[in-house]
């Protein structure tokens, strides 16, 4: 007998209703599932699928460092350096204590005292730029390509490794193409090129057979998740004068200024060190660093045991190195 | 057809109807309660779709530099000119890799590999925790990935940021290009000799090049600068010109070779190192599979983060 429309309708309308269910579960078995990987090894969405890419391993054991849970996990900044052009006939000087040095620049003026004579010269706190955050947020990049598998006892210092990678693919028989940039990582070498679409297709391609070394090494080419600075939020300027105007009591255009603009740089003063200026062109360099460290080392100018004298003589330039201090 | 069979066929029909508007509504809440898992489903995998979708930019890492103690390290004098034209700053960011290490869990790191995947082989071990024969499970660490880039920030030494320019003067962009030239180029008003001006009337700034370092480093004493435009004078900001970059930008996944996660100690009552000791004692056995011990942890209360070091 023909089913009656309504029922028809009825339990056409349930097996529809009982499908759908049944492949929404699926999917949210799918997504959980992924979930749980995802915080395992990282993702790409490529047309709209999740698929994995490789990133190199770094080893990493468990020393007994431990902290309370409900902190986030820091990141640890490392390996500080800053280098600061010195004009000629200038010096730097280190003392031990920070206290030395800012008695050292109560005086600005200096007489520094010769067999004959005496030097005048200047002291003035060292300034350096400080970068007081970083935002960065990480996107798969479409002009680069990650090139993995290189052998771990590969005997090619950077410079020749980077080479060769860039002669195989920058060729177009290769699959490759024009390269712009290129660098080495821990466990790959990231190379940037020209076309997008040379990155894309080697990519595809996925394995090469690479000549390194005097052997035929098989690569691997993937995608790149490349970092990129964000810019702090910055509203034009042409707001400007209307805020000024709308506020009662104007405030000060800098302070306005500096909300609109959160600094990108901070100025910090080398706590031990002094900067010495005006040096007059009369003792050579090995000379004129013993004449400085004398001269502070008196307690007259509040000076104190001397850590180190850098100098640099009229007429020539040096560029001083600041590193992260112990404690 | 016949009126009889008619009203019979009607009688059947209402009958069946009537059967049916009761199961109808019956089935009518069938139907609404499985539309509304439906649509629960669907809330629950909009989230985690959104979820994942915010994982591939999962990296967001903000860090707020801490103040360090900078210290002089050594004098150099470098052949490229280029490296006098800036003060320049760079820095290592490494995320820290680390395990929530839960009530009732255990790491232990084995000074060898071998040692310490065959623990993890093994699987279950039964060991004296204070008197109690308690059974634990070894698994390796499931580590998250990190990230780890390199930050060069340059300080031009030559160059200043030039904002606030005015743009009602009427004047053309090459004009005004000029002007500021002229304006920044007078040693008397504070300037020097500039080498080059790149001007952009739209955002009403520009980037003045000088051609001796000192000059920009006077200027930037002040916020701003007095531009003389034609007899007027027009104040406008001045700020360093920076140049941020990444380099060696890198996710890599942290994988444990050493150290092993322990547990099934989430009944134990004695004090965290007691059990430490304890499990140290029984994993440096030889015949319980073990090895040398370098490090043991566990948590019996509130979780901790453990950190994984290179």
């Amino acid at each position: 007998m023909e089913p009656k429309p309504a029922l028809g309708t009825l339990s056409s309308a349930l097996s529809a209703l009982l499908e759908d269910q049944a492949r929404l579960k699926k999917r949210l078995r799918e997504l959980q599932q992924l979930k749980r990987e995802a915080r395992v090894t990282p993702k790409l969405k490529v047309r709209g699928q999740m698929v994995p890419f490789p990133v190199p391993e770094v080893p990493l054991e468990f020393r007994g460092r431990t902290e309370q849970a409900q902190e986030a996990a820091r990141s640890v900044v490392s390996k500080l350096r800053i280098c600061c052009p010195l004009p000629g006939g200038s010096a730097l000087v280190t003392f031990d204590d920070p206290k030395v040095a800012k008695q050292v620049l109560r005086q600005e003026l200096h007489q520094v005292a010769l067999e004959e004579c005496r030097l005048r010269v200047r002291v003035r706190p060292l300034e350096l730029p400080v970068v007081p955050g970083v935002q960065v947020a990480s996107a798969a990049s479409r002009k680069h390509v990650l090139v993995s598998g290189l052998p771990a006892g590969l005997a090619l210092p950077e410079e020749a490794l980077l080479d060769k990678l860039e002669l195989f693919f920058g060729k177009a028989r290769h699959g490759g193409g024009d390269v712009d940039t290129r660098e080495l990582l821990t466990g790959g070498a990231v190379l940037g090129f020209a076309d997008e679409g040379v990155a894309q297709h080697l990519c595809q391609v996925g394995q090469f057979q690479v000549p390194l070394g005097g052997q035929q090494v098989p690569l691997r080419v993937t995608p790149y998740m490349n970092g990129v600075i964000q810019e702090a939020k910055v509203s034009t300027l042409r707001q400007l004068p209307a805020l000024l105007q709308s506020s009662r009591a104007p405030p000060c255009l800098s302070l306005l200024l500096r909300l609109q603009f959160p600094p990108q740089i901070r100025w910090q003063p080398v706590p031990c060190s002094v900067l010495v200026l005006g040096i007059p062109d009369v003792l050579d360099g090995p000379e004129l660093r013993d004449v400085l460290e004398v001269h502070f080392q008196k307690p007259t100018c509040g000076g104190g045991e001397v850590a180190a004298v850098a100098v640099v003589p009229p007429g020539e330039r040096g560029l001083a190195v600041f590193t992260l201090g112990s404690g | 057809m016949e009126p009889d069979k008619d009203n019979k066929n009607q009688v059947l029909k209402e009958q069946q109807l009537d059967e049916e508007s009761m199961n109808d509504d019956q089935n009518e809440e069938l139907l609404d309660e499985i539309r509304k898992e439906n649509i629960q489903l669907q809330e629950v995998i909009q989230k985690l779709e959104a979820e994942l979708d915010g994982a591939t930019k999962d990296f967001q890492i903000k860090e707020d530099i801490p103040e360090t103690q900078i210290k002089f390290s050594s004098l150099e004098n470098p052949e490229n000119d280029s490296q006098f034209l800036n003060i320049s700053c760079s820095f290592q960011v490494s995320s820290q890799v680390s395990y929530e290490l839960q009530k009732g869990q255990a790491l232990i790191t084995f000074e060898k590999e071998e040692v310490a995947q065959n623990v993890i082989k093994m699987g279950k071990h039964q060991v004296q925790l204070e008197g109690e024969s308690v059974e634990l499970t070894a698994e390796p660490v499931p580590l998250s990935t990190g990230v780890r880039f390199q930050v060069h920030v340059d300080v031009s030494k030559v160059k200043i940021t030039v904002t606030e320019i005015p743009d009602g003067l009427g004047l053309p962009e090459d004009q005004m290009r000029d002007k500021l030239e002229l304006g920044f180029g007078k040693s008397r008003r504070g300037g020097g000799e500039v080498e080059s001006v790149a001007y952009d009337k739209q955002s009403r700034s520009a980037v003045v090049t000088f051609v001796e370092p000192g000059v920009a480093d006077r200027i930037l004493k002040k916020k701003d600068f007095p531009l003389y435009i034609n007899q007027s004078c027009h104040r406008v900001l001045v700020s360093p010109y920076t140049e941020r970059r990444l380099q060696k930008y890198q996710i890599f996944s942290g994988v444990s070779k050493r150290t092993v996660l322990l547990t099934g100690m989430e009944h134990v009552r004695t004090d965290e190192e007691t059990v430490e000791d304890f499990i140290n004692i029984h994993f440096q056995l030889g015949r319980n599979g073990g090895g040398e011990v370098e490090v043991v942890k566990c948590s019996l209360g509130q979780p901790y983060r453990a950190y994984f070091e290179e």
